[in-house]
């Protein structure tokens, strides 16, 4: 398919996906809880209530930089999508981030200061088991494009297990959720208030919604790039990893930040680094 | 011919007149004139096809030879005169052997000797001339104002001997030429010891005991390197007869081993990596343009430059593998450390000896990819860490304070100098910019030459995202009430600091075309085989810049803009979000400050295991060259 | 669109409360009753707000938080008070140091009674603040349209509640601005304010949009100077001129008077810029908690 179509299609589906998506989220953590959780669409309904808030700051430039970040996560999953570069991919990822955390930087107020220094944290622990993982797929189909890793006839997990698994563990961090809900948490905790999102509302806060569904769905299509030559079953692997982090969401509680780090490069030096290890002494 | 000679000979006499010259005027005058026709001279010579043809004027080389020795013997009575003075028998020690080796090697055989070619310019000398060309007359430019408020305002208890500094500047300038043109090794041994002494004065500049105890620390692990370059070259001569650089680039490599290994030592000893990092943060006592243009963007890049000289030797052998090691652990190590402290210029200094690890990995890797990835980088970084240097330097003397937490707000304080610290931290390590860029293109080199090192790669990179945004972040923080300092930059300081801010983007927009012009051809020369990044991303990073671009001009159009209310406080904000109401009814201040996960990562700790490690790692390259 | 009746996100605070209401809002999360069922979040924070819900009777300690965070809460936002406590002041209501429910700081839209609050009566409460919100949107979309369509008229002794209500609101700023809330525009009672209808050389003039009062004026004559006071434009409808068109009614009620004053704190600089743009001057100023401002304006 055209690269350009399949941006446009991400461009109008990833956002309907991600919406639903976090919708379902939402009613499964409920259903495990013995609740019975709020409808399918609440997001969207969330998004829609925040649009039409009063537009508030604390200082005037700081919903700016929310806007380059909700750009940004968008050219990062048309990228993805679109097939180029992986190593890109990353690199624009962590840009918009580095957007969304200077805007909370320039809040400046004590929660939202928290929250950017811990979601700083989480960047540096999962960046070498992401940068590990894009290493890992060029090491088996030779290129970094994820064009070429999609049609590669070898199903990716199952020469790449251990970066699997440890890009399973860092896409707990990256969808910040528990244990690894440093920087904002969707619990009740309040104790950091909203972390990162304290001074932000209204619309800004609903573009904050919007980028993180796109990154849901550019996240689950790395999991599915891990079973790319199956796609039926890339497509419930995917899912199912959704599934599987929403568990792990509800079983656990927080982890100190320390744990954070030291877990998280621990993995990734055992299960990723491990995964190059075997995969080069096999060349 | 002349053009190269003239690069290296004005600076040098430059800094000889400026001896001489008491009064400022005149001292701004030549100082000007000679940045300005150094300028030029780097861009003229860009403009010349490569490799320049040297073959113009006939010299008598045995004079110069001759000329140089007497320099070679001069110096190392001072530095031994140093060391004695300093009850420092390693300096002594080193300076003996290393002076002594040269003397006999030249007295026996280097003086007779024939020397095909003593000058070599390619085009990877062209961009190490232009970087010191151009970058450092910035910095020499620079220095004009900041000195003068130096010794005015900030630091008047020092002694102004702004005669020895400015002379010293050029004559390193000078000196610097020398070393990148230089293909016959005796000269540019003579041009790195130079360089060595300068730094030595200048790191000593201040005179206290803190500054002359690291000029000495910078001194002895200088000199450790210069000893292993000795030894180089007479083993050099031993195998082949010859003291060119080329002639060992070229040779059988098997034979070449033990010269490279030596070279390469002497590079990583003048670029600061682990285990001889300490010298390093020590220098940063010194002025800011010593710390700008010493060490990190031009008489570091020596080492690196030297190292990449030596890639193509090293490539897929022992030898290249510890280097790149040792590289590998000082980019980790580097980057954890400079989490760890709040210092501005040390953070710059564990970041400088960091990103000189990257480029020492590359080198050490030796393929094309990897070489084209360490020019790149020292391209980049050369222009960004400068930048941030010497924005710095600027914010250290209007906030009196070089503690990164005093720098709070500076975007409403000083917002030019923010701005532009913005841009030099986002050209170190952020997408779309030349930094970025370049570790893509490390990224892709280690993982097609030995895909195990690019552990050290990733999770370096990892620490390095911490610590700039943080710093990026404590700028843009506005609590409570600032006032605007008035006059930020004064023009010297202004011209290289646009200038440099104006390169961070250009380097990184015109960078395909720095790419073909200058460094494929070298790539292609050297190895008959050339990397790419595509053009399909190189339009993708074009697309990212504009939008970057797209920010700063949005926060000028900002229209009616949001009801301004206060940061959340737990609803006991008593002004605005600066103060709150805590217990007892008293009022207190919010002050927020940044993470230094100082329990997590301890400097000292981590500076110990990289010694131990890289120790090892320096020795088992020598055994095993020397032996297997 | 009636989305803001499906996410209504809550911020709770406990004034004085004995925790009694609060464990009944808490029980309100539970599988029991589940209010996120209705979309309901409690979030700690009001900038993501939309119902503040309080508990406990106000004292001295937590005006000031209720005030900071009904400030930083964005528009359209309902206070619901929960429990008789926050309600009157319940039991404590004559304490020394309680001042009386929710309303003697903010404005309250639903009170729901009770000690402890049930479950479920909390529940209703918030879905009659649903109500609320979403009819105060509607004004608060509808409210650049709606301008040009404002009547102004002389306001009866009717209007009083309304115009208190709107008063209050419309303070809520001045209040921000001082820290205070010890205005005496906060503090009026109904009963002084319907006593001023009563009295002569007194005109008070309402700007209505659509039936409801948005803006109102008082103006009194006394020895050749009208003394102009309580200019009050709801917030929703601000800086659409408004007050200006007030001012200028006001003027043209007193056609025989040749001297206007009126006075405002130091620290209100769009109401002292207002009235310069109205021809009016500043000529004292009286310290005090807080500074005021007097202007004057003499008419040809």
């Amino acid at each position: 398919m055209n690269p350009w179509i399949r941006i446009l299609i991400y461009l109008i589906a990833a956002p309907v996906v991600g919406c639903l998506l976090a919708g379902w989220d939402r009613r499964i953590s409920a259903r495990m809880q013995s609740r019975r959780g709020p409808p399918i669409l609440q997001p969207l309904y969330d998004v829609q209530k925040l649009w039409q808030k009063q537009n508030i700051a604390v200082q005037r430039s700081q919903n700016l930089y929310i806007v380059f970040f909700l750009l940004l996560v968008i050219f990062t999953g048309a990228l993805f999508f679109g097939g180029s570069d992986l190593l890109l991919v990353i690199f624009a990822l962590t840009l918009a981030a580095i957007f969304f955390v200077l805007g909370a930087y320039k809040a400046s107020s004590p929660y939202s200061f928290i929250g950017a220094e811990r979601e700083l944290i989480q960047m540096m622990a999962y960046e070498p088991m992401v940068l590990l993982a894009a290493i890992g797929m060029y090491m088996v189909t030779k290129s970094f494009a994820v064009d070429d890793i999609a049609v590669h006839p070898k199903l990716l997990v199952l020469v790449l297990p251990g970066i699997f698994l440890g890009f399973l563990y860092t896409l707990e961090i990256k969808f910040r959720k528990s244990p690894f809900d440093l920087s904002s948490s969707h619990h009740v905790h309040q104790e950091l208030v909203r972390g990162i999102t304290t001074e932000f509302s209204g619309r800004t806060l609903a573009m904050i919604e919007i980028a993180h569904w796109y990154e849901t769905v550019f996240l689950l299509g790395w999991v599915y790039l891990f079973f790319a030559s199956m796609p039926v079953l890339g497509v419930a692997a995917s899912l199912l990893v959704f599934v599987f982090i929403i568990l792990v969401d509800n079983v656990f509680a927080r982890l100190k930040w320390q744990t954070a780090i030291k877990s998280a490069w621990v993995v990734a030096a055992v299960l990723g680094f491990g995964n190059i290890l075997v995969l080069s002494m096999l060349h | 011919m002349t053009l190269v000679l003239t690069l290296i000979l004005l600076p040098l006499a430059a800094g000889l007149g400026l001896l001489c010259l008491r009064s400022s005027l005149p001292r701004r005058i030549l100082v000007t004139g000679v940045t300005l026709a150094v300028c030029c001279g780097s861009v003229a010579l860009a403009l010349l096809p490569t490799p320049v043809d040297l073959s113009g004027l006939s010299l008598n080389y045995h004079w110069i030879n001759l000329g140089m020795l007497l320099v070679e013997i001069a110096m190392g009575l001072y530095i031994i005169y140093v060391g004695v003075r300093a009850r420092h028998p390693l300096i002594v020690g080193l300076a003996l052997a290393q002076a002594g080796l040269m003397v006999w090697f030249e007295l026996t055989a280097g003086l007779h000797l024939e020397v095909a070619q003593n000058l070599f310019v390619d085009k990877l000398s062209v961009i190490m001339a232009l970087i010191n060309g151009v970058v450092g007359g910035g910095i020499c430019l620079y220095s004009l104002g900041y000195m003068r408020e130096y010794h005015e305002t900030a630091h008047r208890d020092v002694a102004d001997r702004r005669p020895l500094f400015f002379s010293l500047l050029f004559i390193f300038m000078g000196a610097m030429f020398g070393l990148i043109f230089a293909n016959n090794l005796v000269w540019l041994f003579l041009f790195w010891e130079i360089t060595t002494l300068c730094s030595f004065l200048l790191i000593g500049y201040t005179q206290t005991d803190e500054a002359r105890r690291n000029a000495l620390l910078a001194l002895v692990m200088n000199l450790a390197g210069g000893l292993a370059f000795a030894v180089a070259i007479v083993w050099l001569y031993r195998q082949t007869g010859s003291i060119e650089l080329q002639t060992l680039i070229k040779s059988n490599k098997v034979l070449m081993l033990m010269p490279a290994a030596l070279l390469c030592f002497a590079g990583i000893t003048k670029s600061a990596q682990l285990p001889f990092s300490s010298w390093l943060l020590g220098a940063m006592v010194a002025p800011t343009p010593v710390s700008a243009l010493l060490h990190s963007s031009t008489m570091v890049k020596a080492g690196v430059y030297l190292v990449l000289r030596m890639a193509p030797v090293v490539a897929h052998t022992n030898v290249g593998m510890m280097v790149a090691m040792v590289g590998g652990v000082t980019f980790v190590i580097g980057s954890l450390a400079a989490i760890t402290t709040s210092e501005a210029k040390r953070v710059l200094a564990w970041s400088t000896i960091a990103n000189l690890g990257l480029i020492v990995l590359c080198g050490g890797i030796g393929t094309y990819e990897a070489v084209w990835a360490g020019i790149l980088l020292i391209i980049f970084h050369a222009v960004a860490k400068c930048l941030l240097f010497l924005c710095v330097g600027v914010v250290e003397h209007k906030l009196h304070s070089r503690n990164i937490e005093d720098m709070s707000g500076l975007v409403l304080r000083m917002p030019r100098v923010a701005m532009m610290m913005e841009i030099g931290m986002a050209g170190m390590f952020l997408a779309p910019f030349g930094m970025l860029i370049s570790k893509w293109a490390v990224l892709k080199a280690v993982v097609d030459a030995s895909p195990l090192l690019s552990v050290f790669v990733v999770f370096g990179s990892a620490a390095t995202l911490f610590f700039w945004v943080k710093w990026m972040g404590k700028l843009v923080q506005v609590v409570g009430p600032s006032e605007r300092i008035k006059k930020e930059l004064v023009l010297g300081e202004a011209i290289a600091l646009y200038g440099l801010s104006a390169a961070t983007f250009l380097t990184c927009l015109l960078f395909p075309l720095i790419s073909s012009i200058f460094i494929k051809p070298y790539i292609l020369d050297v190895y008959g085989n050339f990397a790419d990044l595509g053009q399909g991303n190189v339009i993708i990073m074009m697309i990212m810049m504009a939008m970057v671009l797209l920010f700063p001009l949005s926060l000028i159009g900002q229209g009616k803009g949001p009801k301004v209310v206060d940061a959340y406080l737990g609803g006991a904000n008593v002004k605005g979000g600066e103060r709150f109401r805590t217990i007892a009814g008293t009022v207190q201040d919010v002050s927020i400050g940044n993470y230094y996960l100082q329990n997590f990562f301890n400097e000292a700790q981590l500076s110990r295991w990289g010694v131990i490690g890289c120790t090892m790692l320096l020795a088992a390259m020598f055994f095993l060259t020397a032996f297997v | 669109m009636s989305s803001f009746s499906k996410s209504p996100w809550i911020i709770h605070y406990d004034a004085s409360s004995c925790n009694g209401c609060d464990i009944e809002v808490l029980a309100c999360l539970t599988p029991l009753f589940d209010v996120e069922r209705l979309g309901v979040i409690n979030t700690g924070n009001p900038k993501h707000a939309d119902i503040f819900l309080v508990t406990g009777a106000v004292n001295e300690q937590s005006k000031d938080v209720i005030r900071n965070i009904y400030n930083q809460m964005p528009e359209p936002k309902v206070v619901v008070a929960v429990g008789i406590c926050a309600t009157s002041g319940g039991v404590f209501r004559e304490c020394y140091n309680i001042s009386g429910g929710v309303d003697s700081v903010i404005p309250v839209d639903v009170y729901v009674a009770g000690c402890a609050a049930r479950p479920e009566a909390i529940v209703d409460g918030i879905v009659q603040s649903l109500g609320v919100l979403e009819q105060k949107r509607r004004e608060m979309a509808a409210a650049p349209k709606n301008v040009d369509q404002t009547l102004y008229l002389r306001a009866e002794k009717s209007d009083a509640p309304e115009i208190l209500g709107l008063q209050k609101t419309a303070f809520q700023s001045e209040a921000e601005l001082y820290g205070n809330d010890s205005l005496p525009a906060l503090q009026q009672t109904l009963e002084e304010l319907q006593q001023e209808f009563e009295r002569p050389q007194w005109v008070v003039l309402k700007a209505v949009v659509n039936g409801k009062i948005i803006g109102s004026v008082r103006g009194h004559a006394a020895d050749g100077t009208v003394q102009v006071a309580r200019l009050v434009v709801h917030p929703y409808f601000q800086r659409h001129g408004i007050g200006v068109r007030l001012m200028a009614e006001i003027e043209k009620a007193f056609p025989d008077v040749k001297r206007f004053e009126v006075f405002t704190g130091e620290k209100s600089r769009r109401n002292l810029d207002l009235y310069r743009k109205l021809g009016y001057l500043p000529y004292k100023t009286e310290p005090g908690t807080p500074t005021l401002v007097y202007l004057q304006k003499e008419r040809k």
